[in-house]
């Protein structure tokens, strides 16, 4: 491009300097050309990222010191007021109590579940294609198929998990209230183990094999070698799935589709134990319109995602490895 | 569980007969199956289970102590629930805003991804960075305020937010189509570079027309998420614009409020297996997409 512009010299020195500044000039715009596409192709992310993440939450940081609730139009500023009121509620302390032990439970569970049904269906099996899909299947199910699936199997009286009790002669329990709802809402997240059993199989099938024969030869038992070699190399895959199982967890609209009436507003109808944190800023949202209250709760909450996210990834920064072979890292 | 988990131990073959290690190895396979079979029983119970439901009648779900097979099958639940509410016209919106979303948001995450894969200015590490970190922020944080503004913009029970959505890329499949297009080789847009094409027309003609697999991929994570999600649509579409989702969830209902579950349960059967036969069909490249997503 810019090389058709050079002046035409006969002296060879100076064609080849002009040659050489031509290059440079046109190296330059070339990287100049490259900034300005990254950011046209960068964009549409960038600006939708501005106005469809940035601008609601700092709307809803806004809200949160006001007493809005899109109604009245008398709402008003009131400085930290809502924060100091959800510190001394104890229903919020109450749900994010159930959250947090949901997820302390929910994760590792599904974590320890998918990795052993990737470790199951890694061996060479006859039809484990097929066991693949089908274990990986109920992943796929949307959240209001799980729900009502799980609904009607631990219905207090027609639902097979109570038929099976009653078969051995257990007295039927009301599985869908408290206080044992939180035990079904606890086997949705792991009928979707699925999930980590794919992820944890890519990443079994990257474990070299070498490392296993080395530790065979070694006369490592196999126990050994799942902890020495396999769960060190799964880490960063592990540790992913902690942080999203995580934030998937204590975002869940499960106990919505479990309770009697799967309704925004049926937000009264969750039980007790299933009362998790993200249910009372529904409540508060929704139920009650209590918009500014609400905006900090998820303010709140979302500060502790950010805090617990770094927390896990600083103590588990010295126990993950990232890669054994940097020469390997690209395949 | 834990038996599961473990390998099998090398068979000692120094103190046994080999008849006895066969005996040993073929005893250890059966029991593997043995646990493969039952814990794949117990996956796809709930969903056999959902099937069953509603194929008996209202009083067979009602009876206590459990009826477990229905005395006659109720195919004729399949069709009722198509007549209790507008099943089809649930079922086209659902379709409508999904094909709306997977469309728009697999070409801007593609297009955002081929920038982050070969292009570079100053901020990019940083950009990258929020990009990564916006994984991490859960989506309902920022739902319940959107849809606040959605509802000051009047864009409550219209499309528009899907489709700003859509323009606006998805984090998750941006990774994706970056990490793929970072794999492909240098030399195909040098060339292209040579030969006077701006990055537009390489980003549409070289890279788009080689990477197939990744926008199915990305198209079917993203068509399933939208025919999946509950809160959305519930929040932002009035009952008779809303999807089948939301319907599947509220709508069958008799007169008096009460939930009619045979139906309910035939209906969301009729919602669930069209996902489940397109997870079928694209499974590779579905669970490639998954995959890749997750690691690296």
């Amino acid at each position: 491009m810019t090389v058709d512009q050079l002046p035409s010299r006969t002296d060879r020195f100076a064609a080849g300097r002009a040659r050489a500044t031509g290059a440079r000039r046109s190296r330059a715009s070339m990287t100049a050309r490259r900034h300005r596409a990254f950011y046209l192709f960068t964009s549409p992310w960038i600006i939708g990222f501005l106005l469809l993440t940035v601008t609601p939450m700092a709307y809803a940081l806004w809200l949160s010191f006001t007493t809005f609730d899109g109604i009245s139009p008398n709402w008003k500023y009131v400085g930290l007021g809502n924060y100091r009121e959800l510190l001394n509620d104890p229903v919020t302390w109450d749900s994010l109590g159930r959250a947090g032990l949901f997820a302390v439970t929910s994760v590792p569970l599904s974590i320890l579940a998918g990795l052993g049904l990737a470790v199951l269906v890694n061996r060479p099996l006859k039809a484990r294609g097929l066991f693949r899909t089908l274990l990986y299947l109920p992943a796929v199910v949307p959240p209001v198929g799980a729900g009502l699936a799980f609904k009607l199997l631990f219905d207090q009286n027609s639902g097979a998990s109570n038929g099976v009790l009653t078969f051995f002669g257990i007295d039927a329990v009301p599985w869908l209230a408290d206080p044992y709802a939180r035990y079904v809402l606890l086997m949705t997240v792991l009928w979707a183990a699925g999930n980590v059993m794919i992820i944890s199989l890519a990443g079994l099938q990257d474990v070299p094999k070498e490392l296993h024969e080395a530790a065979r030869i070694d006369g490592a038992s196999s126990w050994r070698t799942f902890r020495s070699i396999t769960v060190p190399l799964l880490s960063p895959v592990l540790l992913f799935q902690t942080v999203t199982g995580m934030i998937a967890s204590v975002q869940t609209i499960m106990p919505l589709l479990l309770a009697p009436l799967g309704d925004t507003s049926g937000i009264t109808t969750v039980p007790q134990s299933n009362y998790l944190y993200m249910m009372h800023v529904f409540a508060q949202y929704f139920a009650l319109g209590r918009y500014g209250y609400a905006s900090a709760l998820l303010w709140v909450l979302f500060v502790l995602i950010l805090v617990v996210t770094g927390l896990i990834f600083k103590f588990t920064s010295g126990a993950v490895f990232y890669n054994v072979d940097p020469e390997a890292k690209k395949k | 569980m834990t038996a599961t988990i473990l390998p099998p131990k090398p068979s000692q073959a120094a103190t046994s007969t080999p008849s006895g290690v066969r005996v040993r190895i073929r005893a250890r396979r059966l029991a593997l199956y043995t646990v493969l079979v039952s814990v794949t029983g117990l996956f796809l119970g709930p969903f056999g289970w959902l099937v069953l439901s509603g194929l008996k009648t209202q009083g067979e779900l009602a009876a206590s102590p459990v009826h477990w097979l229905p005395d006659a099958f109720q195919w004729h639940n399949f069709a009722d629930a198509f007549d209790q509410i507008d099943f089809l016209g649930y079922a086209r919106n659902s379709l409508v805003i999904a094909l709306i979303y997977a469309t728009l948001v697999t070409l801007s995450s593609a297009w955002v991804g081929f920038g982050f894969a070969r292009l570079d200015a100053p901020g990019k590490k940083v950009l990258f960075g929020v990009l990564l970190g916006s994984m991490m922020l859960p989506q309902m944080v920022t739902l319940l305020p959107t849809y606040l503004i959605f509802a000051k913009l009047g864009m409550v029970n219209t499309y528009w937010p899907w489709v700003l959505w859509g323009l606006s890329a998805a984090p998750y499949l941006v990774f994706l189509f970056r990490q793929f297009f970072a794999g492909m080789p240098r030399e195909l847009e040098e060339a292209a570079i040579v030969d006077g094409c701006g990055y537009t027309s390489i980003f549409w003609r070289i890279f788009l027309p080689q990477s197939w697999p990744v926008l199915s991929a990305s198209f079917i994570i993203a068509f399933t998420w939208t025919w999946g999600d509950y809160i959305a649509p519930q929040l932002l579409l009035s009952t008779d614009r809303t999807t089948l989702a939301v319907a599947v969830m509220t709508a069958y209902v008799n007169e008096g409020g009460t939930p009619v579950p045979e139906l309910q349960a035939a209906a969301s059967v009729m919602y669930v297996v069209p996902i489940l036969l397109i997870f079928l069909v694209a499974q590779r490249g579905f669970v490639a997409g998954m995959s890749t997503s997750g690691l690296k």
